[in-house]
């Protein structure tokens, strides 16, 4: 079934109904699983518990099954949505009615979603947001693909006069893909990431599992087993340490498969495909996405690599956007760049940018040395936690620490810029990655000075610059450079009258 | 084409620092007095809560000495509190609005009235007594660039909350 004229109100696919039904089954499900483990298996142990037999369990849970499907239903037929002039028109609500009208210039996203119960079903979701909070969100749950897609694009399409031209030009310029990732660089682009997070959460994960373990396997009397094995004679030390490295390696090559895996589910057939206007980027393996960015939305650009990833060519651009949920602004990550698509989608998406404008500055000295106390305090922090729990010879781990630290001060110094040109602020930051902040100075909303009561004789001071997606920070340079660069902002913001969005 | 793109002089841009900041009420040292006496208040009382909680006698020898502890961290909250209020002033310009403020921590934040998404006007029950108000602007996105500017008099408040709408419904 396939719909063109979106001017009548309409449902949508029939096939919603089973979205919904699994959708709220499994919210329900959620909510009471510990509930009904803990009750049902007081109830058929003692075959009653209060009056309550298994049967009645069995039969309330049918019931609740097909109250959530009777819901489901009620829900498919209040749906309706349609498209008017310059709205978006939608009537929700079995019991309290609800009716959307949202401004079709006000939309700042439409995402095509489909998960894995809607890949089988051969159905997408269709979400609309709009720069506001997160209850602002619109979900059509069920259209077939087609009729998504057209219903994207009249979305997209402002007035009527606009649009016939836009179409006009659109069917003249086939969309082209413009990026498609291989296998091969998903795979580069999992390996060389930063796996500290991943092993940081296997360890936590196995830790976990072992303090739980703990009892249980000293209920098996291993202990003494174990006490017996170890007498510290030459041979079993060497297998101590055999045994730690081997398991240091296990845990590694975990965190990388982990990574890979992780990478390949999420950007699975990673696509961009440049349009007229926008950019559109495809992917996904069991939730496939597609979504559009436009560039006047766009509020940052935030571009990552590491020394790994630079040798292999592999960049990533993520793109922030006005009150996005975390869990959406995951989606917007193009991964696996080449420098040169990487500058061509910037130029793409803020255009006259160039890496070239603007002089490059660093902050102070002054940034040195906050660094080298904070990795004091966090020194300390570590020396004192593994003398209480290992005592005195654990101090042997500031032989790894402190280079590591120096080598941390010295890198996130060197790699801390900034540069203001006549239209765009660019920071650079990090430390095992390299991080680069592009943003466009007509859609700053704020301006921030900060300093110290210790800065303050040394006239130093940070500028925190936000837009509506994120707060950047210039830190630690001289006050009057400070004021310079936030007066230029303020005069740049206030004497044109450009739009945020 | 009468298009020109004449260099910016730094210099000449209007400076933030030429700026004379306001002082907010006087009146408004006496909620922050009142707030602060209330809160540590609040603080000993749970101390002394505490004396009649734990019985071990590492605590109970000590207990006098963790209560001065407390009273002088309390007391130079105090003092660096009343100290920054001096620190607490806002101005408005022709095209934004600027609010400085902290003692340890000193910041100067402004907003171009351009991107000001709304206005707000809130009174709590102790600034209604005083005849104070606080002025809460919102931007759009991250709380980063939110201003709440406390202890505005209440004609000074609803004159700046009028221009600011003003200037932001003639910008539309």
């Amino acid at each position: 079934m396939e719909i063109t004229d979106f001017s009548q109100p309409i449902r949508q696919s029939a096939k919603g109904i089973i979205v919904i039904f699994a959708f709220n089954l499994l919210k329900f499900f959620k909510k009471f699983v510990v509930f009904f483990i803990a009750f049902g298996i007081q109830v058929i142990r003692k075959k009653s518990f209060g009056g309550v037999t298994p049967t009645m369990i069995y039969l309330g849970l049918i019931a609740m099954l097909v109250l959530i499907l009777i819901i489901a239903i009620l829900k498919y037929f209040n749906f309706k949505f349609h498209l008017s002039k310059d709205d978006f028109h939608l009537a929700t609500g079995i019991i309290n009615k609800d009716n959307i009208i949202i401004p079709k210039s006000k939309i700042q996203n439409v995402y095509i979603k489909q998960n894995f119960l809607q890949q089988i079903i051969n159905v997408v979701s269709v979400k609309i947001e709009t720069a506001g909070d997160k209850k602002s969100e619109i979900e059509i749950s069920a259209l077939d693909k087609r009729t998504a897609l057209l219903l994207k694009k009249k979305l997209f399409n402002k007035t009527t006069s606009i649009s016939g031209e836009l179409e006009q030009v659109e069917s003249i310029e086939e969309p082209e893909v413009f990026f498609k990732v291989t296998p091969k660089r998903l795979f580069l682009e999992g390996l060389s990431q930063n796996h500290f997070k991943s092993f940081l959460l296997i360890i936590t994960f196995s830790y976990g599992l072992y303090s739980e373990l703990k009892d249980f396997l000293k209920e098996l009397d291993l202990e003494k087993h174990v006490d017996g094995l170890v007498e510290l004679d030459e041979a079993t030390i060497l297998n101590l340490i055999i045994t730690n490295v081997i398991i240091v390696i296990g845990v590694v090559l975990i965190s990388f498969l982990f990574s890979i895996v992780k990478t390949f589910i999420i950007n699975f057939n990673l696509e961009v495909v440049e349009h007229q206007k926008t950019i559109e980027i495809n992917k996904g393996l069991f939730n496939k996405v597609s979504l559009s960015l436009t560039p006047s939305r766009i509020q940052n650009l935030v571009i990552t690599t590491n020394r790994v990833k630079q040798y292999f060519g592999l960049h990533s651009l993520s793109v922030k956007q006005a009150m996005v949920n975390v869990k959406q602004q995951k989606n917007f990550n193009i991964v696996a760049l080449e420098k040169e698509q990487l500058n061509y989608l910037v130029n793409k998406l803020i255009s006259n940018y160039s890496e070239d404008q603007g002089e490059i500055a660093k902050p102070r000295p002054y940034f040195m040395r906050i660094t080298t106390l904070e990795m004091l305090v966090f020194g300390s922090v570590i020396n004192g936690l593994s003398l209480a729990i290992f005592g005195i010879e654990m101090l042997w781990i500031n032989a790894v620490f402190i280079p590591v630290a120096a080598l941390y001060i010295y890198f996130a110094y060197k790699k801390a810029y900034y540069k203001i040109s006549e239209n765009f602020v660019t920071i650079g930051s990090g430390v095992i990655d390299t991080t680069t902040n592009i943003l466009e100075i007509h859609k700053i909303q704020g301006v921030k000075l900060k300093q110290t009561i210790f800065q303050r004789p040394r006239d130093i001071a940070s500028l925190v610059i936000s837009t509506a997606s994120k707060s950047v920070t210039i830190p630690y340079i001289s006050k009057s450079e400070a004021l310079i660069i936030y007066d230029f902002l303020l005069y740049k913001v206030e004497s044109q009258d450009r739009d945020w969005m | 084409m009468n298009f020109t793109n004449p260099q910016i002089q730094t210099e000449d841009l209007p400076n933030i620092e030429d700026v004379v900041l306001k002082p907010i009420s006087k009146s408004y040292l006496k909620i922050i007095t009142l707030n602060r006496l209330a809160f540590y208040s609040l603080i000993l009382g749970a101390v002394f809560g505490l004396k009649y909680l734990i019985k071990e006698d590492g605590f109970q020898d000590n207990f006098w000495l963790v209560f001065i502890g407390v009273i002088v961290i309390c007391i130079a909250n105090f003092i660096i509190s009343i100290l920054a209020f001096k620190k607490r002033k806002y101005a408005v310009r022709g095209y934004d609005v600027i609010y400085a403020k902290g003692l340890i921590i000193h910041s100067i934040i402004t907003v171009p009235i351009s991107r000001i998404q709304h206005v707000e006007e809130s009174r709590s029950w102790l600034a209604r007594h005083l005849g104070l108000s606080t002025l809460k602007i919102f931007t759009a996105g991250e709380a980063g660039s939110d201003l709440s500017i406390k202890g505005l008099q209440q004609l000074e408040a609803k004159g700046i909350n009028d221009f600011i709408s003003a200037k932001v419904n003639g910008n539309n």
